[in-house]
């Protein structure tokens, strides 16, 4: 194994073995699960109605998202009862009343009486065929899903970037900091020690996401809600990881960079600052973007590296792109991660041994 | 064998000093292979700068360095064991764990960096804590451990920056023990130090720098051979004023009165010594590294 390999294992089983990561990865996966179920918990009307001496109306055929339990009474008094106490929505008694509590909800008036309707019409041997939706606009039927996709998605992307980025630096400055660069710089280039710890702490940021896609999917199709799912999920899928990889090297590359000018833990937080502020910006723009996902904005961030590396996969899951868009914003911003590695790299090993006070980034770049 | 020839090094200087600081100024020895050489010299002298140097982990403006013949490079000094001044180790990392990660990284594979770290964990006293973390250890095994780094895969070069400081005698011998017999094994070995005692004790050869420029370097023999020892002269019952006018101070305890003198005529001596008392001790001392090293940095 060469040097860059060894680095790079060394930073993953030391992450996977820390507590913070294993809590870590428990809480976003439970968050993730629990997310999936959310809408099925808080969502879709459910009615519980009273039958006195009255035929169960077929109202789910009227309403297949809404859920209906009938309870059936005695008597008229005992249906009163359970409608004043709240137990039923509504009671139908003789299959000619109906008793509430006060208004009856408007979804539900309108949804009994078109129903009784159409069964007394039935009876009489009229049938009327339903009416044909027909929608001259955009497919909108899976709106709600993607906006709610991304929205998770922009979050994860956000929270993992973050989260990877400063272990990158924190790696960085204890190194310089203790002098242990001083070793492992007379074995191993500065280049493969950036790469190496780039690298390994990258593998544990794509753990970190994959067990998030992955129990979402499968939380999703066990709740039932991947139902409501666009078509295309897998690319999706596949996107987002091609997406979180560039936008990490990127901004991974460009904080080890930045910790490398400091020597001590304190600093660390300060010398990020200009770099936590871009991701921010592009979190908030990506945040926008699901709302407004085929704006001028949305389409031109979405080729402007680093924001691309949010915005674009938030396009993708909050409208459908085409896939020659998606290549060329990859293109660029292989591209713009390239000259920051190359650059990064420069930075790093010139700044990496030089201990005490902060350096300027200029310094740097000037030296011979 | 390990050349360093002619390094010269100054330290930008910062807004309130614009000239900068000259930390080498012409630092040249030879650590021949089987050797151990102890690099001495006041603080702020210049050996941890240079021993950087020759680890290429600063570079110099002028000089070379060369081992075996060529100028050293970057797959050379793979093979060399470094201890820098300031310890470096990841804190959280377990003792037996870390000296094997750092021979991976020197090039040792799997079961031989296993076998290493384990042998040196022995050597070195750390057995019962080859499990723990290092931040849970104390200084001077946290310094074992890092000597352990330095050694485990079995460099073809050592250069250790005060590899002694804060070490236990048990610690300093189990060292000693471990580095003279790397050196038996044809390995040039580098360390500075300020206990002048045990570099003589250890050292073939000693280089002595004092402002970034070598004052002495040489064999232990060599550098006595330079400077003349002390005569020393013990007299009981003398006759008070036995000594006067020769160079050198008496010093009285109880009834015996101690010469020491440096280039007198010891033959003069001794027949003054005899007629003044009943002579106890006659001998011409040799210097110690401590005096060679006041009288070449003065
Ligand atoms: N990074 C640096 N920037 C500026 N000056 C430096 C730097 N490193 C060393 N010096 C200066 O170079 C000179 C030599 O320092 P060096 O650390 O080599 O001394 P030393 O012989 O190892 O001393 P000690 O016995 O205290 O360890 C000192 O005057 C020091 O102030
Ligand atoms: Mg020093």
């Amino acid at each position: 194994m060469n040097g860059l390999m060894l680095i790079a294992r060394r930073e993953i089983v030391t992450q996977l073995r820390t507590k913070a990561f294993v809590i870590g990865l428990l809480v976003t996966v439970l968050l993730v699960a629990a997310v999936s179920y959310a809408p099925k918990i808080m969502g879709g009307d459910s009615y519980t109605l009273g039958t006195v001496n009255s035929q169960q109306l077929p109202l789910e055929r009227a309403a297949p998202d809404a859920e209906f339990e009938w309870r059936t009474f005695p008597d008229e008094e005992a249906a009163k009862q359970a409608v004043l106490a709240g137990d039923v929505d509504a009671a139908l008694v003789d299959n000619a009343r109906v008793l509430t509590d006060g208004e009856i909800d408007s979804q539900l008036g309108v949804l009994l009486q078109s129903v009784h309707r159409e069964v007394k019409l039935g009876e009489a041997g009229v049938n009327i065929p339903p009416l044909q939706i027909q929608s001259v606009g955009a497919d909108a039927r899976y709106e709600g899903a993607r906006a709610g996709i991304a929205v998770v998605l922009v979050l994860v992307l956000f929270m993992l970037i973050i989260g990877q980025i400063t272990m990158v630096a924190m790696g960085v400055v204890e190194e310089k900091g203790s002098r242990i660069v001083e070793i492992l710089l007379s074995s191993v280039r500065p280049w493969q020690l950036l790469a190496g710890k780039i690298f390994g702490l990258g593998v544990v940021g794509l753990i970190n996401m994959t067990a998030i896609l992955v129990v979402g999917l499968i939380a999703t199709s066990v709740s039932g809600l991947s139902a409501d799912f666009p078509p295309g999920m897998t690319g999706l899928v596949v996107g987002v990881l091609v997406w979180f990889v560039l936008g990490y090297v990127f901004f991974a590359t460009l904080s080890a960079a930045l910790a490398s000018l400091v020597s001590r833990q304190e600093e660390v937080s300060t010398v990020l600052t200009p770099l936590t502020m871009t991701i921010m910006v592009t979190y908030f723009v990506s945040f926008y973007v699901v709302n407004n996902a085929t704006g001028l904005l949305a389409t031109v961030l979405s080729y402007v590296p680093p924001f691309s590396s949010m915005v674009m996969p938030v396009r993708m899951a909050a409208t459908e792109v085409p896939l020659w868009q998606v290549g060329l914003s990859m293109v660029a911003m292989v591209v713009a991660a390239s000259a920051v590695l190359a650059l990064g790299a420069k930075v790093y090993s010139r700044a990496v041994l030089r201990t005490g006070a902060r350096l300027k980034l200029t310094d740097v770049l000037r030296a011979k | 064998m390990l050349e360093i020839s002619d390094l010269r090094k100054r330290f930008a200087g910062g807004p309130e000093a614009p000239e900068g600081k000259v930390a080498l100024d012409g630092i040249s020895f030879t650590v021949r292979p089987g050797e151990m050489y102890g690099f001495v010299g006041a603080n702020g002298a210049g050996k941890t700068t240079t021993m950087r140097i020759v680890m290429g982990v600063l570079q110099a403006d002028s000089g070379e360095v060369r081992w075996q013949g060529r100028p050293l490079g970057y797959d050379d000094r793979k093979r060399f064991g470094y201890m820098p001044e300031e310890r470096g180790l990841y804190q959280k990392m377990k003792v037996a764990e870390q000296i094997e990660y750092f021979g991976r990284l020197q090039g040792l594979g799997t079961g031989e960096a296993k076998k290493a770290a384990a042998d040196l964990i022995e050597r070195l006293g750390l057995g019962e804590r080859r499990n723990d973390a290092v931040q849970a250890l104390s200084l001077g095994n946290q310094q074992r451990v890092q000597l352990a780094v330095a050694l485990v895969h079995d460099p073809a070069v050592l250069v250790l920056d005060e590899p002694f400081s804060g070490l236990d005698p048990i610690a300093v011998d189990a060292l000693a023990a471990v580095l003279q017999e790397r050196c038996r094994g044809g390995v040039p070995v580098i360390f500075s130090s300020h206990q002048l005692e045990l570099v003589e004790r250890l050292c073939d050869s000693v280089g002595i720098v004092s402002a970034g420029r070598m004052v002495a370097t040489g064999t232990v023999s060599e550098l006595r051979a330079a400077e003349s020892g002390t005569l020393r002269v013990v007299v009981r019952d003398a006759t008070p004023g036995w000594a006067d006018g020769l160079p050198g101070t008496v010093t009285i305890e109880g009834d015996r009165h101690i010469l020491a003198t440096t280039g007198a005529d010891d033959q003069e001596i001794l027949r003054r010594a005899m007629k003044a008392g009943h002579v106890e001790y006659f001998g011409a001392e040799q210097p110690s590294l401590t005096e060679i090293f006041k009288e070449a940095v003065a």
